[in-house]
């Protein structure tokens, strides 16, 4: 079959796949561009390991083939990491305890940029709902929903 | 920078590189000219392999089986026995066992070479349940046996039992059932193998880099020091990377013995949850003499399942043996455990390593007397707590002042237990529970002194200090805790203390990251190192090394299992409150309260994350996680119908740390690691029996399982 | 190997592909990239040709029309159908409730339809409101209700040359409003069961009366017959009635799996609401 060649942006820039529409996003950020903090967990769009932001919203990369992306803004943890919300999210996750086996980390960050971009001084359940597709097993989430209101009064300056 | 001292709040080591996503996991290597592999298993419980027939490989590909293990090689796994082979050769003793190995560059060829090999069977009749066992539906799994028993014990404490029943005014049998449960650490299991000079080398997501090298170096013959093994940033274990790594480095290592590149193989989630190994499912029965209100003896019968291979069977029943008292001083105790082998995939080590089934029974138990005797079940746990001194099952005794009385004063304050208790009685759709437990540290008995012989090392070079230790970091805060003990020792900056992971071919051999023993020995084991080192500061460059010694004093027959089975506990008490839907019997759970005592804790906000993911896991395991085994397969096989618990099952957890320093720890800290998991599942139990006013003997339970006890009681 | 894809640019293009090769539709690709997953660094593969229709913009968004008609677009996702406050209840708290917040951000009520898995979130409420799906092809467009759509678990009565183009809801009049659905968890959840309730009284009277059942069967299960052993009655009539309005509403259920559980908690929540109507439980959603 044909190769499709399928142009987005990654991480703010603009790049081009070439190859077959239902290659999996996350394989062809993870071995086509070299970005390894998407990390695969279940595979099935379950579990938030490999969440992305894909114009401007959170979605799983696991369960999206590459003819869905043309034309999409899509983010990593790569691009997003020295963002100004981003890094204040990572520092918050590392003073707060956040961070266990780190495996969940990268998409639970993620899911926060989300949030926090969106809501200003969210609820801890607003918290707990916008992580509810991040599955963690080792934390408990308790130092994780604190480190995200740990980052949100940082970002506010309170 | 300032010494760190052990108080200090620090930020772990390794959490803004896993949070940047700059932490490199086994799968995120890539190396050049790397092929991968697939494994092709068993679809069979029991059966002998009558054929296998595979596509023609294209050039590139290779097929890898028993055949291609050297005449100096054996096909076998050494984990604690040798028994668990590397490939199935024959037969096959369950679903999942390793047949062959696919290995070439492409994984879609991989995976359709899997599809499309016919392996033929002469299937027989396997057993799977505890029951199946019992009755060796199928005839022995074991060879030269007559029965399903892999491994047993028993332990006696006080007067024989049909003496103590003749005293009994009232008795009480019952029968509790514990379920498979599946570790789910986010990372799958994965290696990668390679060759450097003459050695093996291993990258590979493992608690235990140096069982990998024993357990796999008798495949090709080889001496230990040519299997490197480089443990890779592991994301969750809890057991389930153990022994199991050796499972995926076996084969690996057959391979590279023939292909000489680098190969990798990643397991799916799939693969993962249908084809590892599990947390042992247990039955125990436990039948109890009660006189003028006072608990006086318990026969304990308990099995567990086993699966097929030994792997760390024999030491989880023990385990699982000495935990079945619980907390409580019973008198007159007979225990006999188990092991029962089954055609399921081997259980094997999961966090709390055969205590949390036993003490699930146990408190369930204690709950039900007290219902009978009408007192509130904390008061009547209350009355039977062992106290430092206090006899164990294996008649050694408590080397600690028990502290649970203290621990449970401050919950059940910050609960208000004893008012909501009253309030919500038996059968109002509201229920308050409680708990009580312990996790003895570290190996049971000599382990430690007669089998591990740890070491640790620190080396010092300039101002910068390394460790050098085989311990892993898996996300339980290891490398942080230990810089922590050493900086403070040596009066430097943490950040002068580095740890990296372990490569077996450069740190000595400190044991298995298990058992709750790291903190507790690798961890005093490097404060003895550093207390010479800070001696001999001005001696530039030099490296300390200690050997595990054992305290005198506490005797231990491993051929009896009479003495003293632990050097000290952790102990934990906890209150859940939640209330049913009675409609729908969903459970919500509205409070979860835990006071655990760990000697000390050498970094509070490691130790309370800790206490969390337990604690959580713990909850899962008592309610949603169920995972069932139908003819030999594991039914749920996703994390889409495995389900663990979400940020929005429960609610933030109230915890307290109680300390009680501990004479042979590390500035007084004990292990913790498993405590926080052993206990809060009858918590929730016995909340949710008051909550439906309804007993239950088995977990998980999901709602229709909820429903099922309502019919049945 | 993996039959061929097309990404087609707009409507138009993709009925043409859908009628010459008949390939299947890729929406949000929750169900289908799942079924068709063959592991780590493999492509999925899929049994016929598809069509990726993540970005057609035609098929998006949701309006009202002037008689008070709600149309989806078939690729509108769980995300946008849930915050938008024109959506009627039912369908707004279920589409909330379906999967996590990155699945409702890709999962489309289209592909939801279509999947026709009787686990499947949105249909259940779909058809307690009689809704329609417009279904077009190159040859034109026909409508039917979803409840006639869905066949049996899995199948449905697309045409090989048909597109889910959108979904029309007209206005459904009810004072009395339920839904709950019971998930393998709190939150990211399959459902085990699921139901819907609506009832429209007045002076006293039920005036409708409907009920839903979602993962109790091969497909969602409603049944007018039965709903009619309530409508018309006076609220006063409704405790002498549950008894048999719960028998034979467990006689259309079929459930294969935990049957006890789906039956008696379905009974118990249809008891809860007559009881609560036969109260006089105020205007509004039941809790």
């Amino acid at each position: 079959m044909l190769d499709n060649k399928i142009s987005f942006t990654l991480n703010g820039k603009k790049v081009e796949f070439i190859g077959d529409p239902l290659r999996r996003l996350i394989d062809t950020l993870r071995e086509d561009f070299g970005l390894t903090g998407v990390k695969e967990g279940c595979g099935e769009g379950e579990c938030g390991a490999c969440s992305v932001i894909k114009d401007g919203k959170l979605v799983t990369s696991c369960i999206i083939p590459m003819g869905s992306v043309a034309g999409s803004d899509i983010w990593t943890i790569e691009g997003i990491r020295d963002t100004e919300l981003g890094a204040i999210i990572i520092e918050a996750f590392a003073d707060g305890g956040a961070v266990q086996c780190g495996f969940c980390i990268p998409g639970m960050v993620l899911a926060s940029y989300v949030l926090l971009s969106e809501k200003t001084n969210p609820s801890e359940l607003e918290i707990r709902e916008a992580i509810s597709g991040n599955i963690c097993r080792c934390t408990g989430y308790d130092l994780i929903v604190e480190s995200i209101r740990l980052a949100d009064s940082r970002r506010r300056g309170v | 920078m300032a010494a760190t001292r052990i108080d200090d709040k620090i930020r772990r080591s390794d959490a803004l590189s896993k949070a940047r996503g700059e932490a490199k996991y086994v799968s995120d290597y890539f190396f050049d000219g790397m092929l991968y592999a697939m494994m092709l298993r068993s679809t069979e419980a029991r059966a002998d392999i009558v054929g296998i027939t595979h596509p023609v490989l294209p050039e590139g590909y290779y097929f890898i089986t028993a055949d291609d293990i050297p005449e100096n090689g054996v096909n076998s796994l050494h984990m604690i026995g040798k028994d668990w082979r590397c490939f199935a050769s024959g037969d096959v003793k369950y679903v999942g066992e390793t047949i062959g190995l696919f290995v070439g560059p492409s994984r879609a060829v991989l995976k359709s070479l899997v599809e499309n090999t016919k392996v033929e069977y002469a299937v027989k009749e396997a057993a799977v349940s505890i029951d199946d066992a019992i009755a060796v539906k199928g005839g022995a799994i074991l060879p030269e046996k007559d029965n399903d028993v892999m491994c047993q014990l028993y332990c006696q404490k006080g007067r024989e039992m049909d003496d103590v029943f003749k005293d009994a005014d009232m008795t009480l049998s019952e029968t509790f059932e514990t379920g498979f449960q599946e570790h789910v650490h986010l990372e799958t299991n994965g290696a990668i193998v390679t060759e450097e000079g003459d050695s093996y080398v291993f990258y590979i997501s493992a608690q235990c880099p140096f069982y990998v090298r024993k357990s796999v170096a008798g495949l090709l013959g080889l001496p230990l020091d040519k299997v490197i093994v480089r443990q890779t940033v592991t994301g969750g274990a809890f057991g389930g990377k153990e022994h199991f790594p050796d499972v995926l480095a076996g084969p690996l290592l057959v391979a590279e013995s023939k292909i000489h590149k680098p190969i990798k193989l990643i397991f799916d989630r799939e693969e993962d949850m249908e084809f590892s190994v599990k947390r042992h499912p247990s039955k125990v029965i436990y039948k109890s003499a009660i006189k003028d209100g006072k608990l006086i003896g318990t026969k304990g019968t308990i099995y567990y399942n086993c699966g097929a291979y030994l792997s760390a069977s024999y030491v989880v029943l023990q385990r699982g043996v000495f935990h079945a008292n619980g907390v409580y001083d019973i008198p007159n105790t007979y225990l006999e455990g188990y092991g029962m082998a089954t055609n399921t995939f081997p259980s094997d080590a999961f966090r709390g390593f055969g205590a949390p089934q036993t003490l699930f029974a146990i408190e369930m138990h204690m709950s039900h007397i007290a219902r009978r005797l009408g007192i509130d079940p904390a008061d009547f746990k209350k009355s039977m707590f062992i106290k430092k001194g206090g006899e164990t099952v294996t008649n050694g005794h408590v080397v600690e002042e028990v502290m649970l009385n203290d621990m449970f004063d401050n919950i059940a304050k910050e609960s208000d237990y004893y008012r909501k208790s009253r309030e919500y009685g038996y059968g109002s759709g509201r229920g308050i529970g409680v708990s009580f437990y312990n996790h003895g540290g570290a190996f049971t008995g000599n382990g430690e002194q007669a089998i591990i012989k740890a070491h640790a090392r620190l080396k010092k070079s300039g101002e910068k200090v390394t460790i050098e230790v085989g311990s892993t970091e898996m996300g339980q805060g290891f490398q942080t805790s230990l810089r922590k003990i050493a900086a403070t020792v040596l009066e430097i900056p943490i950040e002068d203390v580095d740890y990296p992971n372990p490569d077996t071919s450069i740190v000595p051999d400190s044991g298995p990251t298990a058992a709750s023993r790291s903190t507790m020995v690798v961890g005093k084991l490097i404060e003895r190192c550093a207390i010479e080192m800070k001696e001999r500061w001005n001696e530039g460059d030099f490296s300390v090394e200690k050997e595990y010694e054992h305290p005198e004093g506490f005797p231990w027959d491993q051929e009896t299992f009479r003495g003293d089975a632990y050097l000290g506990y952790g102990w934990g008490a906890a209150i859940v409150e939640l209330e049913i839907d009675r409609r729908t019997n969903e459970v919500l759970v509205k409070g979860v309260w835990t006071s655990h005592e760990i000697g000390k804790a050498i970094d509070e906000l490691i130790v309370h994350g800790q206490i969390n993911g337990g604690v959580i896991q713990s909850l899962g395991y008592a309610s949603m996680e169920k995972m069932e085994n139908k003819n030999g397969h594991f039914k749920q096989t996703s994390m889409s119908d495995y389900v663990i618990p979400t940020s929005m099952d429960f609610p933030k957890q109230y915890y307290h740390i109680q300390e009680n320093p501990y004479q042979f720890g590390p500035f007084g800290a004990k292990g913790m690691g498993e405590l926080v998991f052993n206990g809060v599942d009858a918590a929730y139990v016995d909340a949710l029996e008051r909550a439906i006013g309804k007993e239950v003997y088995k977990i998980p339970l999901p709602p229709e399982d909820i429903e099922e006890a309502l019919e049945n009681a | 190997m993996s039959a061929s894809c097309y990404i087609p640019e707009n409507l138009t293009e993709a009925l043409e592909i859908r009628k010459k090769v008949h390939a299947i539709p890729l929406a949000g690709g929750t169900d289908l990239m799942v079924q068709a997953k063959r592991g780590i660094g493999i492509n999925p593969v899929f049994p016929a040709p598809i069509m990726i229709i993540t970005n057609l913009e035609e098929l998006k968004g949701i309006r009202v029309e002037e008689d008070g008609t709600l149309v989806i677009g078939a690729l509108t996702t769980s995300a946008e159908i849930a915050s938008d406050e024109r959506v009627f209840y039912h369908i707004r708290k279920a589409a909330s409730l379906m999967g996590a917040v990155s699945l409702r951000n890709s999962a489309t009520i289209g592909g939801n339809i279509a999947n026709a898995s009787p686990k499947g979130d949105l249909p259940q409420p779909l058809i307690l409101l009689d809704a329609e799906v417009v279904l077009s092809s190159i040859d034109g467009e026909r409508s039917m209700k979803v409840d006639d759509f869905i066949t049996g678990a899995k199948k449905t009565a697309l045409k090989d040359d048909e597109i889910i183009k959108e979904i029309r809801v007209r206005p459904v009049k009810a004072t009395h409003l339920f839904y709950h659905k019971i998930g393998t968890r709190r939150a990211n959840a399959i459902s085990k069961l699921s139901l819907s309730i609506l009832a429209d009284v007045e002076d006293g009277i039920v005036k409708d009366f409907r009920a839903s059942s979602g993962a109790a069967g091969n497909k969602v299960k409603r049944d007018r017959n039965v709903e009619m052993i309530l409508i018309g009655k006076h609220i006063e009539e409704l405790p002498s009635l549950v008894e048999e309005f719960t028998s034979a509403w467990d006689g259309i259920l079929s459930p294969h799996a935990m049957p006890k559980y789906r039956r008696e908690s379905t009974r118990r929540m249809l008891s809860y609401f007559l009881e609560r109507i036969a109260a006089g439980a105020e205007p509004g959603i039941i809790e």
